[in-house]
């Protein structure tokens, strides 16, 4: 089993279409290249608004914080929003001490960030 | 020209970094609360981070001027002594453009040999991590309860000493070398019954490794989980920046957890991980994250390699995040 999952969808809210990348296990360094690829192949379709479910992940740790950071950066420079949702505790916990939290909006589930 | 220069604003005199030996609770009481006296009639913030019992005699010295002073307790902000440096930082970045005055008073007599070794470090890399910064920092030192080797590092890690009420040049600064050779000799021996593990790529097995041994050691999950987290980011590194693999070990007595990674890379920054990262870099978040989890982090490094020793008490509670 892979140790890390990815799988996309789109949702709607309110009339307007969402991409919902949902990770789980566990993102790490000897990830973070697929990670970045999956999110890379979405972000060529200029999505208005991404979401990474982060509900699945056990575990994640600088590098994937890293592809995640360069998402970010792509989606403002296509006037995109980009958004995490549903980080259990550790995953939470390493967002706030990046101050990662500070750049990109967590929100506590898909629900509240296609609300958001 | 000549004229363009007296126009000047008056040069700050930069950054001053001021050791203080005391020998009462008089005399420190006296010193401290001048020093950060002197700053407020100047207009200067003023921030004193100091075991609690001594926030107290500041206190009672500077009567009505304390309102006007931020206190700290410095056995909980310091516990880990690279907490310091990005909370001490903050306090600066609170006041843009204006010169400051901190007092930290980092060691006590209560503290671990290995916790001795990182509050020194600290004092010596608060030199590089302040010399742009517009601040006054004074470092009181327990003459009386401190080990003499202790206070003789102390003398090596700052520029100036405050000594009856004047600052003076020191001549023993950073003699022979900027960070003491206490801090720089290689670590004690990990036990014998330590387990020892090789890992090349599967870090998720190092992470179960970690997490079994840390909860059944007394760590309560949450903070198995930052133990974790520091150990899988030393070792991402090895996968980084080595072509080779690299070993844990993990051990644990009555009072802490101790986890060991040891691998060929070599880091040469000494301030590596000790500054908040900008959230928009896309880079230097590992280390920081290392030591904003950990009750105290080791690390020796040189052109064999590097090893990066994590603590974890088992009776503290997490570290807010």
């Amino acid at each position: 089993m892979d140790l890390l999952t990815t799988s996309v969808a789109t949702v709607e809210s309110a009339g307007e279409p969402y991409t919902v990348v949902a990770l789980s296990g566990e993102a790490d360094v000897t990830n973070s290249g697929a990670l970045h690829e999956v999110l890379e192949a979405e972000l060529a379709r200029q999505p208005r608004a991404l979401i990474i479910d982060l509900g699945g992940l056990r575990f994640m740790d600088s590098s994937a914080l890293h592809v995640i950071l360069r998402a970010n950066r792509t989606m403002d420079r296509q006037g995109g929003v980009l958004a995490l949702a549903s980080p259990r505790e550790p995953v939470a916990k390493m967002l706030r001490l990046t101050a990662a939290d500070q750049l990109i909006p967590v929100y506590p589930t898909v629900e509240d960030a296609t609300a958001g | 020209m000549a004229d363009c220069l007296a126009l000047r604003p008056r040069a700050t005199d930069g950054f001053r970094h001021i050791g203080f030996f005391y020998r009462s609770h008089g005399e420190y009481a006296t010193a401290v609360a001048g020093f950060l006296r002197d700053g407020l009639v100047a207009g200067q913030p003023g921030f004193a981070a100091v075991p609690s019992a001594r926030v107290s005699l500041i206190r009672e010295a500077l009567g009505a001027d304390a309102r006007q002073v931020e206190f700290a307790d410095m056995t909980e902000m310091g516990r880990n002594p690279a907490w310091i440096i990005p909370r001490v930082l903050r306090f600066t970045g609170n006041h843009p453009g204006r010169r400051v005055r901190y007092v930290g008073e980092p060691i006590w007599t209560s503290r671990t040999d290995a916790e001795l070794r990182e509050a020194t470090r600290h004092e010596a890399l608060i030199n590089l991590a302040f010399a742009t910064e517009n601040a006054d920092i004074l470092c009181p030192y327990d003459l009386a309860g401190l080990d003499p080797a202790v206070v003789a590092d102390a003398r090596c890690t700052h520029p100036l000493l405050l000594s009856g009420g004047r600052q003076q040049k020191n001549p023993g600064y950073a003699m022979p070398f900027l960070i003491p050779t206490s801090c720089r000799l290689p670590l004690p021996t990990p036990p014998h019954d330590a387990t020892s593990h090789t890992y090349h790529t599967d870090l998720s097995e190092v992470r179960a490794l970690v997490f079994n041994h840390a909860t059944d050691a007394g760590l309560t999950v949450a903070r198995a989980n930052d133990l974790v987290l520091a150990v899988s980011e030393v070792a991402a590194n090895t996968l980084r920046h080595t072509c080779s693999h690299g070993t844990l070990e993990i051990w644990h007595g009555q009072y802490e957890v101790v986890c060991e990674v040891h691998d060929d890379g070599i880091i040469t920054d000494p301030l590596a991980g000790r500054r908040p990262p900008d959230p928009r870099d896309s880079g230097g978040h590992g280390l920081w994250l290392v030591h904003q989890v950990c009750d105290l982090v080791e690390l020796r490094s040189d052109s064999t390699g590097t090893t990066v020793r994590m603590h974890m008490a088992v009776l503290h509670q997490a570290v807010a995040g």
